[in-house]
């Protein structure tokens, strides 16, 4: 798999999501939060007059939330089934190639990785985990939560 | 009809195009099979199309063509060249006639029956004839004017595309506004920017009629469905409709087309009786069905009444205890209108055998869920063997939601305006609270019912004290009342409401977003989703605890509007007389009209309420009002309110606009006199058998001058071709009198003559001869 791959770091382990599903990263501006959503989901954000509903992705994988970014902190902008998201992550690194296709991880990649991640990849940065976006978005598994 | 005419003439004229190239081929090679094929759907399509609607002479045309060319399809014949020739003159003349339809003109001059005999196998010699007509129909056709409105058809995908882009624009505008404010932008870009805003807007409001159909699409199926299930049934029953001119978001019509369906068919084959029944009841062998659509506000109101046999209350109670869907005790509890609610419940129907028409396991509480999914909401009202309403409310479009923003804890929320039924303050005196474990009930006007606090369901730490927030009370579709308590409200606003992300709609408590002006994102409020949560809905028995009555309801009374009138003064009017509430441009108001008239849509209404042109401003809100025969507008400032009647209305001392005055809000406020406005405005209706008035057919004056005057008089004006027996005859002084028929009126030119000969009027004794004419009318009536 010769593929670009945008690096970014959630809760302090690198990552990878494909440029094909990255739209943008763009400066946060204010979030309208959703009383009543799960944890991972941050709140609304407006984008060039679109609504982008704001994830948070370390709680959506299951780890402890990052918790609500500054305005203008920067986020991954993916769009998933007709919705577009903001992806708050820890960092976002660069576009990379990714030299090989997903392989699994050997041993445990840990808890909730396992369930969001394709699988690791290497790329020019290092070695990261593959996310697949809709396992992301689908949030923790309810007991989890 | 006019709509579905506009789509055949479409149609044919699309297909005329196509198959103009089909022919030409046609015509090079007559044994080329696909071409005879696509030739012969077209003339095929034709001959349908002629039949639902009333053209003779073009299904003639179309099915001596069709019969043609089945004979060489079957092999029966081969495509002479002399065949292609009169198929081809068949579809010019085609051509020539649509064209003539659509400007409104008779049909081009006869000779069809020479294009039809040249089908004929053995008609060598009508080449000549045919070639003379053929160059008829194009000459025909040339001279046909463009001047009639032509449709086109387009596909809805593309229309709604063009419907979110613009939806998108208006969202972007409003974007660039704020920053345009925020940043300060130069003077001179905002010229052209409140420019570009304006185009806009009335792109939008382009786009949205774009999406309006007029019901009468849902309409035009109906009579054969009816037609067809009564035949099935062994039941005569006869449609009624009413109100096809009402227009609906197109997408809305596709919504409720199954539920309607569904509707009629159980009052067909459960409501109306077998006509045995039906004597035996002393009503009409027939049954009706009554179909009647009307705006109200920003909604649409479709009632279903039928005269059947009546929904059995207690019936529907046996089934839904027998059903386990309530207890015993409970049912007892049930008064009228709860009982035939349960028709709604899933797996309860009164029918007492399934039948193949409307036995098909779909039952009312499918068509409520589906009519609630559109935001709309379902009332039954029936009366044992007298019939049964059913009255659907539903929102004019999907995607523009007129709302009602709200603050809870520091946030903004938006609600759909259509479940508030009223707003009251806290700490108005005429309301009580009451706690009742850790729910709070409220008591407003004698109703007691429970009270959310938004803050609390959308899970905010600290809350207001009811008595300190603002109750919104809302009305469910399924007629649950309850109150929610919101810190605040903001604004009435139109909202372009998006889809959320799966994940926030999970919550049941968002229906969608939007942003507002301010570019800040704004969550709709899903409010039966709340009431859901709050355990208020889905209970037979919590649903008629919260409807109890703890008090005697108050004298209720008259619903009306109450508005500003172009002449400054307070006025109300009884809410039934109106149909419905328009922006018109002035453009379209004619004072100098007697009475005034005021052009709405593509008709002419007399226009009250308006003295002069310069209260008028650029756009005018009207008030349509109805008697259920004519109508007529009223011209008015502003909409204040909607309140009751409830106070006696002082009776002016003269008749006029004015019946009097009454007591709204503490303010004296002028009642209109609808009977008076009716009787001064609306035009009498037409008699349907007019008396005829017979006028010399050469006389120049008198068809000119005379005859508005007759027919103003309720006449209808002939000649002297007319061959029955005229009511009168208008003679002129010295020429003859009409030799057949009825009373003669002599006018003379000279008005001291008129005075000598008996029966003769001076032509210009306007009132005299008015009185003449009533006056045998009259006579004639008696």
């Amino acid at each position: 798999m010769n593929q670009l791959v945008v690096v970014i770091e959630i809760a302090g382990r690198r990552a990878a999501l494909r440029t094909a599903e990255v739209q943008s990263v763009v400066e946060l501006e204010a979030i309208c939060s959703v009383p009543g959503a799960p944890r991972f989901v941050l709140g609304l954000t407006a984008l060039r007059s679109n609504t982008l509903t704001v994830i948070d992705a370390a709680a959506a994988i299951g780890l402890p939330p990052h918790g609500l970014p500054e305005t203008g902190a920067r986020a991954v902008i993916v769009d998933h089934s007709g919705h577009r998201y903001a992806l708050v992550v820890d960092a976002i690194d660069d576009v990379a190639a990714a030299l090989g296709d997903p392989a699994p991880v050997a041993g445990d990649a840990g808890f909730g990785w396992d369930r969001v991640s394709e699988g690791l990849i290497e790329t020019d940065r290092g070695p990261a985990l593959l996310i697949s976006l809709g396992a992301l978005l689908a949030g923790p598994p309810l007991v989890a939560a | 009809m006019d709509d579905l005419l506009a789509e055949f003439l479409a149609e044919t004229r699309e297909m005329l195009a196509a198959v103009g190239g089909e022919l030409v081929a046609w015509e090079a090679n007559p044994a080329d099979r696909a071409r005879l094929d696509a030739i012969f759907r077209f003339v095929h399509t034709v001959k349908g199309n002629c039949g639902f609607f009333d053209f003779p002479r073009l299904e003639a045309l179309s099915h001596a063509a069709e019969d043609a060319l089945a004979e060489v399809r079957a092999g029966r014949r081969s495509a002479s060249p002399r065949l292609v020739t009169a198929v081809l003159a068949i579809v010019d003349r085609i051509g020539a006639m649509i064209d003539a339809i659509e400007a409104g003109e008779d049909l081009p001059t006869r000779g069809e029956d020479v294009l039809i005999a040249a089908l004929e196998p053995d008609s060598a010699d009508s080449a000549d004839l045919l070639a003379e007509s053929a160059g008829d129909a194009s000459g025909a056709r040339s001279t046909a004017p463009n001047g009639a409105q032509r449709s086109i058809r387009l596909p809805i995908g593309l229309l709604d595309s063009v419907m979110s882009s613009v939806s998108d624009l208006v969202l972007a505008r409003n974007d660039l506004s704020r920053r345009m404010r925020d940043a300060g932008v130069d003077p001179a870009v905002h010229g052209p920017f409140e420019r570009l805003s304006t185009i806009l807007d009335q792109v939008r409001e382009a786009v949205t009629r774009m999406r309006m159909q007029r019901i009468e699409h849902l309409f035009g199926a109906l009579p054969r469905l009816v037609r067809d299930l009564s035949a099935e049934l062994g039941k005569q029953v006869m449609i009624d409709l009413e109100g096809g001119d009402v227009e609906l978001d197109r997408e809305m019509i596709e919504m409720i087309r199954d539920p309607l369906t569904h509707i009629i068919r159980n009052a067909i084959d459960h409501g109306i009786e077998p006509p045995s029944q039906r004597l035996a009841a002393g009503k009409r062998e027939i049954g009706t069905l009554h179909i009647s659509a009307r705006q109200s506000g920003n909604r649409i109101m479709l009632a279903i009444a039928d005269d059947g046999r009546g929904i059995d209350g207690m019936r529907l109670v046996e089934k839904a205890v027998a059903a386990g869907a309530i207890s015993r005790a409970e049912a007892d509890g049930l008064d009228d209108t709860a009982r035939q609610a349960l028709i709604f419940e899933p797996g309860i129907s009164t029918a007492a055998e399934v039948t193949s028409v409307s036995g098909r396991g779909v039952g009312m509480d499918v068509v409520r869920a589906n009519i609630e999914r559109v935001g709309g909401s379902i009332e039954v009202n029936s009366r044992p063997g007298e019939g049964t309403r059913i009255v659907l409310s539903l929102p004019l479009t999907l995607s523009i939601i007129p709302s009602l923003t709200v603050g809870a804890g520091e946030q903004l929320f938006a609600m759909p305006r259509s479940y508030v039924e009223e707003i009251v303050h806290g700490s108005a005196s005429h309301i009580e609270f009451a706690r009742a474990g850790d729910a709070t009930l409220v008591t407003v006007r004698g109703k007691r019912v429970a009270c959310l606090s938004l803050s609390e369901q959308l899970g905010f730490a600290d809350h207001l004290r009811p008595e300190d927030s603002t109750l919104v009370l809302i009305r469910l579709a399924s007629g649950d009342l309850f109150a929610l308590a919101v810190d605040r409200i903001f604004d009435h606003e139109e909202l372009v409401i998006k889809p959320l992300a799966p994940a926030v709609m999970a919550t049941g408590l968002y229906a969608g977003s939007t942003l507002l002006d301010d570019g800040n994102p704004v969550l709709m409020l899903d409010i039966a989703g709340i009431a859901r949560k709050a355990q208020l809905i889905g209970d037979v028995q919590k649903r008629a605890r919260a409807s109890e009555e703890v008090a005697e309801e108050q004298v209720r009374g008259t619903p009306a509007l109450l508005f500003m009138g172009l002449d400054g003064g307070r006025k109300v009017v009884r809410l039934g007389a109106i149909r419905r509430i328009e922006r018109v441009s002035a453009a379209g108001v004619d004072l100098a009209s007697d009475p005034p008239r005021v052009v709405i849509g593509d008709s002419l209404f007399p226009l009250a309420g308006v003295s002069d042109a310069a209260a008028l401003g650029e756009q005018v809100s009207v008030l349509r009002l109805g008697d259920g025969d004519s109508e007529i507008a009223y011209a008015i400032d502003r909409i204040l309110d909607t309140v009751e009647l409830t106070g006696e209305v002082a009776a002016a001392r003269r008749t006029g606009e004015a019946e009097g005055t009454t007591l709204v809000d503490g303010l004296p406020t002028e009642v209109l006199d609808t009977h008076w406005l009716f009787a001064c405005f609306a035009a009498p209706p037409r008699a349907l058998d007019p008396p005829v008035c017979r006028l010399p057919s050469g006389d120049q004056w008198a068809h000119t001058i005379l005859a508005p005057l007759v027919e103003a008089a309720g006449y209808r004006v002939v000649d002297d071709s007319f061959e029955g027996v005229a009511d009168v005859a208008i003679a002129t002084e010295g020429g003859e009198a009409s030799p057949a028929g009825g009373t003669v009126i002599t006018l003379c030119s000279d008005p001291e003559r008129a005075g000598q000969v008996p029966g003769s009027l001076y032509r210009y004794d306007r009132a005299g001869f008015s009185a003449a004419l009533a006056a045998l009318r009259s006579g004639r009536a008696a």
